[in-house]
């Protein structure tokens, strides 16, 4: 039985790229059900915090646990199996070009065993017709439109059962009419319960969703406090200079 | 030179059934061709792949090294030369039966180091995003490499993988320094008894340009079979 162990743990967290100090000593936890909102001037090392939770990028020092495992240090059948319960959304969408829509999101299950091909293939159907993309099946990557890849994406990463999902600006290359449907798509998530990290500049679906909102500035978390606390009364200086340029 | 075409004709093909010759002489080179074809892209396969995980990870350096060693030494010396030292040297000049297999092996470490390096520019040339894809979704790096980035490698270099493997077909017409007797050999040794230079020549130039058009052929239609997820 699980205690009270938080899903997600930095301990001292520092990441170094040459002689670029960009997170320095983030220790935070993030505990079941939360929706973390992270934002933060460009620069400010959001996108290598969360790409550090999921070990994508190795921290140069510090620990990063989840659900109650140690990530830093783990073999790597074991960081795979981890990761495999951590979804990932990418600015970028980055869908498998030469596969289907339904190759996309059935690939991982099938070849990590998780699903057959037969489960595999109900479960992307299940999940695409939740976001109207049924149609879409068979349809390749190049055929979809950003916000229709965006959310192929999510699916995608839903399709592992994950028990969070890390987004990195899921909406930033998105022409503006499609940001709406993505945003839509993660607020329901949000609604069922799933435990989100995002990195986001969209501050209307932050105050709507966030449990929490974490404001970065050069390698650090300045300041963390529920929306309405963190937007009606940002201590930090620097956080009320960020929100004036933003609001 | 032009005299008597029919004669000619008759005394290449016809008589004494030399059109045989010239056949056997072409399934030869078509069979060495073939197994270096194959035996290039696995080796050119590995070759890129080590070289890119050595780069990646940072680990097993020494593997890096033998590899670069190879397409260095086989890249930088005449494919003649490594033929012979094949035939007469590692293989202390193997059976008149095994010949073509050590012709099609020299072939195919041959093909191997330039396929490498055209396999390794084409895993280079994915964006970076497709490894952090398949990784975050928890799929190991190799099979992340064999299902996501290898097959969108492979399809961005076709193009020029056929121009290596035409190159490669005609320049097994070397074969006949190790007694093989491919295609051009069996025209030699036609043209040896008849006396006629002409037709057994140009024949084989016309057969080697309708291999290599056949080839470029069917690469089209495989270029455009993997292009369908391009479509809009
Ligand atoms: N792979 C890398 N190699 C070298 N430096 C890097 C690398 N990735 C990030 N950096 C550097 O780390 C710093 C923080 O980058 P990061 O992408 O985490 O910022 P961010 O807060 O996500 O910014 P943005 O809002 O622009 O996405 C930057 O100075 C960046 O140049
Ligand atoms: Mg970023």
């Amino acid at each position: 039985m699980e205690t009270t162990q938080y899903l997600i743990e930095t301990k001292e967290l520092c990441k170094q790229f040459k002689d670029n100090l960009v997170l320095k000593s983030i220790s935070k936890t993030i505990s079941r059900g939360e929706k973390v909102v992270i934002v933060g001037p460009s620069g400010s090392g959001k996108s290598t915090f969360l790409r550090c939770l999921n070990l994508l990028e190795i921290p140069t020092s510090g620990e990063v646990w989840f659900e109650g495992k140690l990530l830093t240090g783990a073999s790597e059948q074991e960081i795979d199996r981890l990761r495999a319960k951590m979804g990932m959304v990418f600015q970028q969408f980055n869908l498998f070009p030469h596969m289907t829509v339904e190759g996309n999101i059935t690939l991982a299950p099938i070849k990590l065993g998780l699903m057959d091909e037969r489960q595999a293939k109900d479960r992307a159907k299940e999940l695409l017709s939740r976001i109207s993309l049924l149609d879409k099946l068979d349809a390749y990557p190049s055929q979809l439109s950003g916000g229709q890849k965006q959310r192929v994406a999510i699916v995608r990463a839903l399709a592992m059962n994950p028990d969070v999902m890390l987004f990195d600006e899921p909406t930033s290359a998105l022409d503006p009419e499609m940001v709406g449907e993505v945003l839509d798509f993660m607020h329901a998530l949000a609604d069922d319960g799933m435990t989100m990290v995002v990195v986001s500049h969209e501050m209307g679906f932050a105050r709507e969703v966030a449990t929490r909102m974490m404001f970065m500035d050069d390698g650090k978390v300045l300041e963390e406090a529920p929306p309405t606390e963190f937007f009606g009364n940002p201590q930090n200086p620097r956080l009320q200079n960020f929100l004036s340029q933003v609001l | 030179m032009f005299e008597d075409i029919p004669g000619q004709i008759y005394r290449t093909l016809i008589q004494d059934n030399r059109w045989l010759v010239l056949m056997d002489g072409l399934l030869v080179t078509l069979m060495v061709a073939g197994i270096a074809i194959v035996l290039g892209i696995v080796i050119g396969a590995l070759v890129a792949i080590a070289k890119v995980n050595v780069v990646y990870s940072g680990r097993m350096k020494w593997l890096g090294v033998i590899c670069e060693i190879y397409t260095t030494v086989i890249r930088g010396t005449p494919v003649v030369v490594q033929l012979l030292i094949m035939y007469f040297i590692i293989f202390g000049a193997a059976s008149d039966k095994m010949a073509p297999y050590v012709g099609a092996l020299a072939f195919g470490i041959n093909s191997g180091a330039y396929v490498s390096e055209v396999i390794r520019a084409g895993i280079m040339s994915i964006d970076r995003g497709q490894m952090e894809a398949g990784r975050s979704l928890g799929l190991p790096r190799n099979i992340t490499m064999r299902s996501i980035i290898l097959p969108q490698a492979f399809k961005n270099v076709l193009p020029a993988l056929g121009n290596e493997f035409i190159v490669l077909i005609k320049e097994t017409s070397v074969l006949g320094f190790i007694a093989v007797t491919d295609l051009t050999m069996a025209a030699q040794l036609i043209r040896s008894r008849t006396f006629d230079a002409f037709i057994p020549l140009i024949l084989t130039a016309l057969i080697y340009l309708g291999i290599v058009l056949l080839f470029t052929w069917a690469l089209k239609k495989l270029e455009k079979k993997l292009a369908e997820s391009d479509a809009r």
